[in-house]
């Protein structure tokens, strides 16, 4: 009782979040997840993982407490990460960093007693080579070439190893069926998860973007149990939400990761301007929601074939998966224009992105690419830059109507 | 002055049905216009700390400039990056971005107006404009950083102990401009120094030309690359405070190898002036659908707020925004 309390006392603290109603409910189960995870007294162990190709099936088969990592660092946690790092790193691997410094760090990170990374970009691998000073760290690889054979079977063998580590980790082991029951968990929440999205395609969604990557966070910090209960009548209620009102422009977020507390992009095209994020094809959007895991056979297997299945991530190759995949949803959602946003320095998103920027124009999209970091001093550019976009989206619509009205 | 006056097409089909204003708010500078049917009127003060006041200022210039009354006024359009702090309870107002509001002043005096080069205080920015209706088809903006605005020629004026408005004077003296190969204000300001170092050694007028010089092509280097991203149709204009600096002008035009059109009027007043322009349209249709009354002065006006042709129908337009990194 007494830490419930202070864990609402803290949560008083922070601004309320500007989501919808609805999903107020589900903000407050993650807080005080995210409370218990730092607080709880117990003997259960914590891990934590950055990328969404890590299968958090088998670490919940452990009976662990689990966590994705994926905080946007405040300027003082990304200043103690470059301490460790050239400044060319992106701000959110020098936040992974900063998060775990013993003093200015965050308490949820310092939380955890130990972290898996697959190997992604360069950044990250380094990033968890210097973290490994503060807590005990794994790095698994992951390969690129997602279509060999070979890379399926190594995946596999990885995914074992994952497992043996996990088991040592919670002192239990996880046999074959424990991980299919997972796995069938973990795929309803996916299922959940993309249904919800769908809702987005209506004219006028009842979800905002930013409640969207609101249930996707309870989806990295929440236990798939409580998830599934509180996200099913969630759905019940905002599928009867009636689809009538202004149409907002319709947008999709592409590119790099959009961390936890990284909303200052999505609140000034929802919340300043008014237009609506539909879809989004970064790894904390939808792109994670887009697969399923195979239930039946080897579980391991399943594992390996259904991460390296998902949405694919520009690090993966081929590159034109990821790049018809942005097409596709942008399509499927039926959006007005683009926003393609990467964080600065990001090695991966900002090299690839003429190639997902020209795939979109050639589909008649407009683009609008933005550099972001974390940092807040740029904000009245972003609002030009952003306002103008629409402003243009704005006009197009106009002349979209204009052309039918001429064809009859 | 009078609108026939400076722009070729008459009737104007920009003119506003009564009189309208476009306020351009800019970091450094203030610039607003008011369009009467047949008439430009443009008045220019420094930004202040309140925005409103500053606002209220240009409105009262305006009015005192034109003889016109407050309510007079058929609609106010803000620009800039003050126009979200604008209000008034007796005048109908709208925000748009400079971003359009400079393609739409560019191309209403110029219809031929293709690309547009505008550097302001705080920032620079690649317009590329729709010739047919003056609406923005790509831009590209500069990134936070102030290198190639009017802020870092402020900064390189009083480094050099000038005035803003004879930097750029001073750079076409230049013999050999100095080779200042920072992209950033502060560096290039290090760079500055060192180079105005050995100048005062030597007592040299000419050092300071060729460093002045050296600025303004660090800078356009930068608009360049904006620029570039783009692509340069002709006509290609300047816009924004920057385009009055004689040096900056020079050095772009020799790095792109294109020359810039000029203007009737001073292009400080591009932004305000597209605003008054968009302030016109949203009056014309507030009178169409009947929401405001018109003003006296509207019975002169012959001219609606009308663009100059249709848009065209077909396959579905290439379009790209593309921001420097």
């Amino acid at each position: 009782m007494a830490k419930t309390q202070t864990a609402r006392a803290r949560a008083a603290k922070r601004p309320a979040p500007s989501l919808s109603a609805p999903l107020l409910p589900i903000h407050a189960l993650i807080e005080a997840e995210q409370q218990a995870f730092i607080e709880a007294q117990d003997d259960v162990k914590r891990a934590g993982y950055f990328c969404a190709y890590t299968p958090p099936e088998l670490l919940n088969a452990a009976g662990l407490r689990h966590a994705r990592l994926f905080k946007a660092g405040s300027p003082e946690i990304v200043a103690q990460g470059e301490r460790f790092t050239q400044s060319v790193f992106c701000d959110f691997s020098k936040s992974c960093i900063g998060g775990f410094d013993q003093n200015a760090g965050d308490p949820f990170y310092r939380a955890v007693d130990k972290v898996y990374n697959f190997h992604t970009c360069a950044s990250m691998k380094r990033a968890s080579e210097v973290i490994e000073q503060f807590v005990p760290t794994t790095l698994l690889n992951l390969p690129r070439n997602r279509g060999d054979a070979a890379s399926r079977a190594f995946f596999r063998e990885e995914i074992v190893h994952f497992r043996d580590d996990v088991a040592a980790l919670a002192g239990r082991a996880i046999t074959e069926d424990d991980l299919r029951e997972q796995i069938r968990l973990f795929n309803k929440a996916r299922r959940l998860l993309k249904k919800f999205s769908e809702l987005r395609k209506r004219p006028f969604s009842p979800l905002s973007g930013k409640d969207f990557l609101e249930l996707v966070r309870g989806y990295y910090y929440l236990p798939p149990q409580t998830l599934l209960s509180a996200y099913e009548k969630l759905y019940r209620k905002l599928s009867r939400v009636p689809d009538d009102g202004e149409r907002p422009v319709r947008l999709m977020v592409s590119g790099s990761i959009m961390a936890d507390g990284d909303r200052r992009l999505v609140e000034l095209i929802e919340d300043e301007i008014g237009a609506r994020v539909v879809v989004e094809d970064h790894c904390t959007g939808l792109k994670p929601f887009t697969h399923t895991v195979r239930e039946t056979g080897d579980p391991f297997q399943a594992l390996a074939d259904g991460y390296l299945d998902q949405a694919p991530c520009a690090r993966m190759k081929p590159l034109d998966d990821s790049v018809n995949l942005t097409g596709e949803l942008a399509q499927e959602y039926d959006v007005e224009g683009v926003v393609y946003v990467y964080l600065k320095f990001c090695a991966c998103y900002g090299v690839t992105k003429l190639e997902f920027i020209s795939h979109l124009q050639q589909l008649g999209i407009p683009v609008l690419e933005i550099s972001s970091d974390y940092s807040s001093s740029d904000h009245g550019q972003l609002k030009t830059r952003v306002e103008a976009f629409i402003e243009v989206l704005t006009e197009r619509r106009g002349e979209r109507v204009g052309d039918t009205v001429a064809a009859d | 002055m009078k609108i026939n006056d400076i722009v070729e097409r008459a009737p104007w089909p920009f003119a506003p049905p009564g009189p309208v204003v476009g306020f351009d708010i800019g970091s450094r500078g203030s610039k607003g216009v008011l369009l009467t049917p047949d008439e430009l009127h443009t008045t220019f003060v420094p930004t202040g700390l309140y925005m409103q006041e500053t606002a209220d200022d240009l409105l009262a210039r305006l009015l005192k400039q034109t003889g016109l009354r407050r309510r007079d006024i058929g609609f106010i359009v803000g620009t800039g990056y003050g126009r979200i702090s604008l209000k008034y309870k007796d005048i109908p107002y709208q925000v748009v971005t400079e971003i359009t509001c400079h393609a739409m002043g560019a191309h209403a005096l110029n219809p031929r107006t293709r690309t547009i080069i505008d550097i302001g205080g705080q920032d620079s920015k690649a317009i590329k404009v729709d010739p047919a209706t003056g609406k923005v088809v790509e831009f590209v903006m500069n990134d936070k950083c102030a290198a190639g605005t009017g802020r870092f020629l402020e900064k390189a004026a009083v480094l050099l102990g000038l005035e803003l408005d004879e930097l750029g004077g001073v750079a076409l003296e230049a013999t050999e401009p100095a080779p200042i190969s920072s992209q950033c204000v502060v560096f290039a300001e290090s760079e500055m120094v060192s180079l105005r170092a050995r100048g005062e050694r030597s007592g040299d007028q000419a050092t300071r030309a060729n460093i002045a010089a050296g600025i303004h092509f660090a800078s356009a280097r930068r608009v360049k690359t904006l620029l570039g991203r783009v692509g340069i149709e002709p006509d290609l204009v300047f816009t924004g405070g920057v385009a009055n600096n004689v040096g900056m002008w020079h050095a772009l035009e020799e790095l792109i190898g294109a020359t810039f059109t000029r203007s009737p009027i001073d292009m400080i007043y591009a932004g305000a002036l597209g605003a008054a322009v968009h302030a016109g349209k949203f009056h014309a249709a507030a009178l169409q659908a009947g929401t405001a009354k018109p003003k006296a002065v509207a019975a002169v006006g012959s001219g609606r707020g009308k663009p100059a042709s249709r848009p065209r129908a077909g396959a579905p337009r290439r379009a790209a925004f593309v921001q420097v990194g």
